[in-house]
């Protein structure tokens, strides 16, 4: 007789299954201070630290609270990702014994690849030219047709984050008082990156909510040809690859960053603090910094996730550097 | 050899991606007979098509799109 699920007690640290320790405002991830990278007082800046999620970023929150709610009526679950939300899905569904597949786009790290394989998540790499319809998102173009097309429909079912209202709860519920408890009200900045979307509308949405006052920060690439995987850029997109659940209307300010300044800051971060993060925290910190010159407060930055998922793409640019420094890096 | 592959039960880009494996698969003096479902698809495996060399003799039956390559070993 299977044991029935307790209560998660994180006093103890002691829960009945993974997906207990997916943060909560009773279990939140960390907030941890960067002092050498940005050691101005008057702006101090704390990084969310996702990490520290089970399975490894910050779309564990998401991607839990919509397998909750869905019915997969013995079908595959399919959805296109960047790598953090496939990871998610797929343990997630191997915890709830839903068969999962993944459509990645091409220039995610093979690292993401691998993890994806370990979980025994079908991976399907999708060109971005795969098709005129989505003529920039080949993974999106794939599962929207896996879900339409008469021959597959019947056997899948896809979560679709980029339409997905839950995508934006997990951070309403979750994300957003957990930084406005561990903050105890004081935060007066947030800085998240666009991908779904789903983090900068739920925790701006509800960090208005408790002060109007308070500044809501996109961050984006430069270029649409960036490395810096889920990230979007929003500027200059069509309107209908725009995610449906982006609420412009709690966003102050949108900010763009180059694959370069992001990727330093993100060695800048490790280097200094001790901090090892992906590239797309090293985008948003980027802008914070930017944004420490000028004004006063406290500010927090959403790190999805760790560097580790990253090595190899760490690995080009600390080579880089070091050709360009005659053998140092 | 000639084949007949019924795509017309995938859209864009899967059916893309079908013909394609279709293409590759064919031998010298092969003929595949592709039938396609929709105008996206058409448009998609067409610019395929057009990037291999192949001059697909076109039909249209009804809603469908048939097209027919032979391959001389491009």
């Amino acid at each position: 007789m299977a044991e029935r699920k307790q209560e998660a007690d994180h006093q103890r640290r002691v829960y009945s299954d993974i997906t207990q320790l997916i943060a909560s405002p009773e279990n939140p991830t960390p907030l941890v201070r960067v002092n050498r990278v940005n050691p101005d007082k008057d702006f101090q800046i704390y990084l969310k630290m996702e990490r520290y999620n089970p399975f490894g970023s910050v779309k564990d929150r998401i991607a839990f609270e919509m397998l909750k709610a869905l019915d997969t009526k013995g079908r595959t679950l399919v959805e296109p990702s960047s790598g953090n939300t496939g990871i998610a899905l797929a343990a997630i569904g191997n915890a709830m014994g839903i068969p999962v597949e993944i459509a990645v786009p091409e220039k995610i790290p093979e690292e993401k690849k691998v993890i994806l394989k370990f979980l025994g998540a079908k991976v399907t790499e999708a060109d971005d030219a795969l098709c005129p319809i989505f003529p920039s998102e080949g993974a999106r173009g794939l599962v929207n047709a896996l879900i339409k097309s008469p021959a597959t429909r019947d056997s899948y079912v896809s979560p679709n984050q980029y339409e997905n209202e839950l995508n934006v709860q997990a951070h309403y519920r979750g994300t957003g008082p957990e930084i406005w408890q561990q903050t105890q009200g004081k935060v007066a900045y947030f800085f998240a990156g666009f991908g779904t979307c789903g983090t900068i509308t739920g925790v701006g949405r509800f960090l208005k909510e408790q002060n109007p006052k308070i500044k809501i920060i996109g961050v984006e690439p430069s270029s649409a040809n960036h490395k810096l995987p889920g990230m979007k850029r929003i500027t200059g997109l069509a309107e209908e690859f725009i995610p449906k659940i982006l609420d412009r209307s709690v966003i102050d300010d949108t900010v763009t960053v180059s694959d370069e300044d992001a990727y330093q800051t993100a060695i800048d971060l490790a280097r200094k603090d001790g901090i090892m993060v992906g590239p797309t925290t090293g985008a948003i910190l980027y802008v914070a910094l930017q944004y420490a010159k000028r004004n006063k407060g406290l500010a927090v930055v959403i790190s999805p996730d760790d560097a580790f998922k990253y090595t190899s793409f760490y690995q080009e640019v600390l080579n880089a550097a070091s050709l360009n420094n005659g053998g140092g890096i | 050899m000639a084949k007949t592959f019924d795509l017309s039960g995938f859209i864009c880009p899967l059916s893309k991606i079908k013909a394609t494996e279709v293409l590759n698969n064919l031998a010298d003096g092969d003929t595949a007979t592709i039938i396609l479902g929709d105008s996206d698809s058409l448009k998609s495996v067409a610019q395929e098509l057009k990037a291999r060399g192949f001059m697909p003799n076109f039909k249209q039956e009804g809603e469908r799109f048939v097209l027919t390559v032979t391959s001389s070993g491009q």
